[in-house]
């Protein structure tokens, strides 16, 4: 091995060295971050709650986070659940926001079966009237959502207020009884 | 107010100590080691960077399983194996230090290792370990904090005089020239 072999190898050496340090010492670093960034998480209560409403359809379950709407509908004739379920803001010290945003449903576009039925909408109201809805209709095997986006904007409920879901569900005439049809809705609530 | 505010900020910060911060601060300590004995591989054994390196790594690894962990160890254990972990980076340092004085009989190198590399190491080392304790409810008394500062204080003269003993051996001549 002559001089200049050495001269060379040990700038390499030191350099391999300094980046591989560095390499680790980031990733670790990283690490120790993410472990600083370990979140607390407490179980609180939701300040906007689902309850029970007069109309609410047989064989649904109401729970204070979510809920279940076992809804029917009728062919060539509107069914329309005035008050399926209440969304209250428990919050006695300020308003709360929320929105509907749709998440799924079955059965999907482009499916015969969706053929059975003409709309579905979910009306929010308060004490004043209409407020904001989410609606799915049925343009031939596809489900067209109003809003395009398939969510609303934010609507805000006054403190220790109440407000409700009004449901209304339309079949045409040539709807086979015995079909079903899941729809899954986020409601988003800002704290 | 200004000093109220900034004690505010330094206990909010040390208050977010973790005790994977000690096994960070090991894993720079051996990578440190790593580069410093690169430097001066012509005095020390040749795989001795690599060996650093894999004493790093192994931190690193360390620190992943205790993200995983997090929830499962206690803060007991976090800071034990932590705390360990920066101890034998520490050990090694000294180590260092020794092996230049004793074995090499290089005292030169090991006084300037033993003042730029052992003593400030160890001591940031102490100053976080009881930063850490004091914020965690372990009450670390005024008169033991002095006694820690004398005797790091004593310590690093110590050190220094046993490493070059002829500099004792002369100012003790010359003041016994004086007289």
């Amino acid at each position: 091995m002559n001089l200049r072999e050495i001269a060379f190898k040990k700038p390499l050496k030191l350099l391999m060295l300094l980046m591989t340090s560095v390499l680790i010492a980031t990733a670790s670093a990283t690490i120790y971050y993410s472990l600083t960034m370990q979140p607390q998480v407490t179980v609180i209560a939701p300040v906007l709650k689902f309850s029970t409403a007069p109309d609410e359809p047989t064989g649904s379950n109401v729970q204070d986070s979510w809920c279940s709407l076992n809804a029917s509908s009728y062919p060539n004739a509107t069914l329309t659940y005035e008050k399926a379920v209440y969304i209250n803001n428990t919050d006695g010290g300020s308003a709360h926001s929320f929105r509907l945003r749709h998440v799924s449903i079955t059965p999907a576009n482009g499916t015969a079966t969706v053929g059975n039925w003409t709309s579905i909408k979910f009306l929010v109201y308060n004490s004043s009237g209409y407020v904001f809805s989410l609606n799915y209709t049925v343009d031939s095997t596809n489900w067209i959502l109003n809003p395009s986006s398939g969510q609303t904007s934010y609507y805000s409920v006054p403190q220790s207020t109440g407000w409700w879901i009004r449901l209304e569900t339309l079949s045409p005439a040539t709807a086979g009884t015995g079909n079903n049809c899941d729809i899954k809705i986020a409601v988003d609530v800002e704290q | 107010m200004l000093s109220i505010s900034l004690r505010e900020e330094l206990e909010k910060l040390a208050s977010e100590l973790l005790p994977e911060f000690f096994a960070l601060l090991g894993i720079d300590l051996f990578l440190m080691l790593s580069l410093l004995t690169c430097l001066l591989d012509d005095r020390m054994p040749k795989a001795l960077p690599y060996v650093y390196q894999i004493a790093a790594l192994v931190g690193f690894g360390h620190l992943l399983v205790s993200q995983n962990f997090f929830t499962v160890f206690g803060d007991y254990m976090r800071f034990w194996y932590c705390f360990i972990y920066l101890l034998v980076s520490l050990a090694n340092i000294v180590a260092v230090n020794i092996y230049f004085a004793a074995v090499n009989k290089q005292w030169t190198l090991a006084k300037v290792w033993s003042g730029v590399v052992s003593f400030p190491t160890i001591l940031i080392s102490i100053f976080f370990v009881f930063s850490y304790s004091y914020l965690h409810g372990v009450p670390f008394p005024l008169f033991l904090q002095i006694a820690l500062i004398v005797s790091v204080i004593i310590m690093g003269t110590s050190v220094a005089i046993f490493l070059s003993p002829e500099a004792l051996r002369n100012r003790l001549r010359g003041k016994g020239g004086g007289n």
